[in-house]
């Protein structure tokens, strides 16, 4: 019997596409404790929302441990702005809504990462924090009335890394 | 006066019972030689394994398995006619997951056609053995209070089951693309098994992990933590036994021995 090759590691080309993974993950961290600050929601709401928070913290914990020293360890300020004008005021479902599409978002960024990472390590990694985020997006989606189409669709486009010199 | 002293006879017997054990295990006229382990009796001679490589074409026969045995599980839940009710709603969940698991299925095996294997158009042979075989008689048994909810158990664990799949072999897989075609129908695993998760624990006490305070048992979560997991997945249904216990089965992602190799064939 001849079995596949091993675990690989992550190359210095995946360790950048990574570090941006790791800026994302930090950014949706700190939307959800903007969310979480929010007086809409109750407090079944709230702990739901600092449980997702606690998975993006993680998520981004375990992804600069991958990295090593190129790891910012800091949120993405383009992801950041892309949502934050939208968490605030008082429609629960709207705020609920951008966080959808944020998770929706990620779980399409880091499938397009799955694809370009050569090491399976970080492809792997990668893979077990996109199927938390499709979860969560679906949770956002049924909490919210949506139909299953919404909650099984993923049409959100992927952002483009970032990657440093 | 005898002529062997104690220690001779001591020694004389040593060496008889060493030639008679000798014998015993050395050819006899007229007894068929087995071609196995020195052994009493005969054993049938033992049938090697081919020579299997596990490729990337292997590990997407499984994938197209695992679809094909998903697809089976909905028919017959379909076809059992429990999904009436309270849950109708639940049925026309089943006939929207098995038709995204023959889209599934036909994706899958474009890929598997296009690396110039063979398309696997069944369900798992191994799985459906162990797993959904035994968990469908266990639910339409008719000592069996509650066969809906137990069919909506049993899609809820091979939605993870197939979610755990497709995560795991992104390990496996050598090509990057295959990694990436492999994850998009992965997440829709999980976005499956999280929609069946909220339809058995609903609402948002049924989001994140929980515990039952009467049982102590984990409730079903949609979302199980922070990165999706490998492990085993217990399922219960079927009917209360006499000692007021219910009969579980544990399910694993496929190994070495449930993979679609290239010589495994649909009946």
């Amino acid at each position: 019997m001849t079995l596949t090759a091993s675990v690989t590691p992550p190359t210095k080309a995946d360790r950048e596409l990574l570090a941006f993974a790791n800026s994302a993950e930090f950014a949706a961290r700190d939307l959800y404790a903007v969310a979480a600050s929010l007086a809409v929601f109750n407090d079944d709401e709230r702990a739901m929302l600092v449980g997702f928070h606690d998975h993006h913290r993680a998520a981004g914990q375990s992804l600069a441990g991958i990295v090593g020293a190129l790891a910012t360890n800091v949120r993405s300020d383009a992801v950041y702005n892309a949502f934050r004008g939208r968490l605030q005021g008082t429609d629960k479902n709207a705020v609920l809504d951008a966080l959808r599409e944020l998770e929706n978002t990620l779980a399409s960024t880091h499938l397009s990462l799955v694809g370009e990472l050569e090491g399976s390590e970080g492809a792997a990694l990668v893979a077990s924090i996109l199927n938390i985020e499709a979860r969560q997006s679906v949770a956002l989606a049924i909490l919210t009335g949506r139909g299953l189409d919404d909650a099984l669709t993923n049409s959100a486009v992927a952002l483009s890394p970032v990657v440093g010199s | 006066m005898s002529r062997f002293s104690r220690r001779d006879v001591l020694r004389l017997g040593g060496v008889s019972a060493a030639g008679i054990l000798l014998a015993a295990c050395g050819k006899q006229a007229g007894v068929e030689e087995s071609k196995n382990v020195k052994s009493i009796g005969v054993m049938p001679e033992t049938e090697g394994l081919s020579n299997v490589e596990v490729t990337d074409i292997v590990l997407l026969r499984t994938a197209a398995s695992l679809e094909f045995n998903a697809i089976d599980t909905y028919d017959a839940a379909i076809g059992l006619g429990v999904f009436t009710g309270a849950f109708a709603a639940a049925g026309d969940i089943a006939k929207r997951l098995r038709d995204d698991h023959a889209g599934h299925a036909n994706a899958i095996n474009g890929l598997i056609t296009e690396l110039g294997g063979a398309p696997f158009t069944c369900g798992n042979p191994r799985l459906n053995e162990i797993y959904i075989t035994p968990a469908l008689a266990l639910i339409t048994d008719a000592d069996n209070e509650n066969p809906a909810l137990d069919v909506v158990v049993l899609a809820h664990a091979l939605e993870n089951l197939a979610a755990q799949t497709y995560q795991g072999v992104v390990t496996l897989l050598s090509d990057r693309d295959l990694r990436r075609a492999a994850m998009g129908i992965g997440q829709d695993e999980a976005r499956h098994a999280a929609v069946l998760a909220q339809a058995l624990n609903p609402g948002i006490a049924g989001v994140l992990p929980s515990v039952d305070a009467d049982t102590d048992k984990p409730n079903v979560a949609a979302v199980p933590g922070a990165f999706g997991p490998l492990t085993p997945i217990s399922v219960t249904v079927g009917p209360v036994n006499a000692d007021g216990t219910r009969n579980s089965l544990i399910l694993e992602t496929p190994s070495l021995n449930s993979l679609a190799y290239d010589d495994v064939a649909c009946a």
